[in-house]
């Protein structure tokens, strides 16, 4: 037999959705069903305060590629490697940095996004391109080359440009990480991945890394030094 | 060609239905962290992870629950990654404060911030079946509980709710 105690507890953990039972003894009692009714009332203020607003949710992919024609695309940077920078980089010392680091993060990022890592000779589109750097404040040298893959992501907090360059030595993905300032350069070598982090004084710092196919530490680190030589700061 | 075709065409319904389903597994991530950056860190996480996964989704239909658990999974990898041990709920309610006040008037506000204040283990069974449409069994099943500890969690949800929120709390039931 329902009492006015157990419909209460049962009515409050589930207001929407009572059984026959419930239903029952509700009907049968006028106290109980005023009960229900500021119990329900009570539920859709519950309901409005939990469907917080989500401006821009669906606009978001999953995936940000945008292909286009070869035209407009440029082969990799030409020009010489910045020595003094990459001096510094190749200065450093391989570490590999624990899990909750910059570097793993950076890693761990890679790991969600494979289809990036495509050897291609097609480019995202020019406006594409500025969407995702424009919140970063700056923009890439035509000399950058191809940027086959460029995404705004969400990375520890803010979003950041995700760029996949290519360049002779296979696909290199740049993470441009303003709100992550550095005192100095690291390398690091985790999960079949190599890269370096390079500080960008006034703008935080850069992550440049590849897939570990036999790219040496050097290499890379001169590879950085031209994405870095390559960006135009626009603030 | 016909795999490159076959691949574009699962790519692009698996973003149709990511963004579609993006604003409440955002919300379902926000009421777990309560926290809208690491939320939408979580969400895109997941949605690769449900890339990856996406054999495993036979019935499209039921892919909303499926995200869910994906995003509750994240969630709790991100919790032990990070180690968040302790969370300051006043410093979260003031970051979403200016939020609420432009778009909601004050009586939601302060049940959103009664919501957030309420025990993770009362708030995540409460966003299932409020939010989302859970039935308890559901919610049992998606948290590995029994029914009754649903109900129990449940009721104690709104109970404290209500009582943090002024409501008439004479003839609630008590423990």
């Amino acid at each position: 037999m329902m009492d006015h105690a157990r419909y209460r507890s049962a009515i409050m953990a589930d207001p929407r959705d009572p059984g026959a039972e419930l239903r029952a003894h509700r009907e049968s009692c006028p106290e109980c069903l005023a009960y229900s009714e500021r119990l329900l009332k009570f539920d859709a203020r519950i309901e409005r305060a939990l469907r917080v607003d989500m401006p821009g949710a669906a606009d978001v992919l999953p995936f940000a590629r945008k292909p286009q024609s070869l035209a407009g695309a440029r082969r990799w940077l030409a020009i010489a490697a910045s020595v003094l920078l990459g001096a510094a980089i190749v200065g450093g010392i391989w570490l590999t940095l624990p899990q909750r680091s910059l570097a793993a993060a950076v890693v761990a990022h890679m790991a969600g996004e494979p289809d990036a890592w495509q050897r291609t000779d097609i480019a995202v589109d020019a406006p594409a391109l500025q969407d995702v750097l424009k919140d970063s404040n700056l923009r890439l040298k035509p000399a950058a080359g191809i940027v086959s893959y460029a995404s705004s992501c969400p990375f520890r907090g803010h979003r950041v440009p995700h760029l996949v360059v290519q360049t002779p030595k296979g696909p290199v993905t740049v993470m441009v990480l303003v709100h992550e300032p550095l005192r100095k350069s690291m390398q690091f070598e985790e999960q079949g991945y190599r890269g370096t982090l390079v500080p960008v004084p006034g703008h935080g710092s850069l992550a440049v890394l590849m897939q570990d196919s036999g790219v040496s530490a050097a290499e890379i680190a001169r590879i950085a030094a031209q994405v870095d030589d390559s960006i135009v700061w626009t603030r | 060609m016909n795999d490159q075709v076959g691949g574009k065409q699962r790519r692009a319904r698996f973003q149709a239905l990511c963004q579609s389903l993006r604003p409440d597994l955002l919300r379902f991530a926000f009421w777990l962290s309560r926290d809208r950056a690491l939320a939408e860190d979580v969400v895109q996480e997941s949605m690769l992870r449900a890339w990856k996964a996406q054999d495993s989704l036979l019935n499209e239909a039921a892919a909303k629950p499926w995200l869910l658990t994906i995003v509750r999974r994240e969630y709790a990898r991100t919790f032990e990654r990070k180690r968040l041990t302790t969370v300051d709920v006043d410093e979260l309610i003031a970051k979403e404060e200016p939020t609420l006040a432009a778009a909601e008037e004050q009586d939601i506000a302060d049940v959103r911030a009664a919501i957030m204040k309420l025990p993770d283990e009362y708030r995540e069974p409460l966003v299932l079946q409020v939010l989302m449409g859970y039935s308890t069994a559901e919610i049992a099943h998606e948290l590995e509980l029994s029914g009754p500890a649903v109900l129990t969690r449940l009721c104690r949800a709104r109970r404290q709710l209500r009582a943090a929120c002024g409501e008439d709390t004479t003839l609630d039931p008590q423990e």
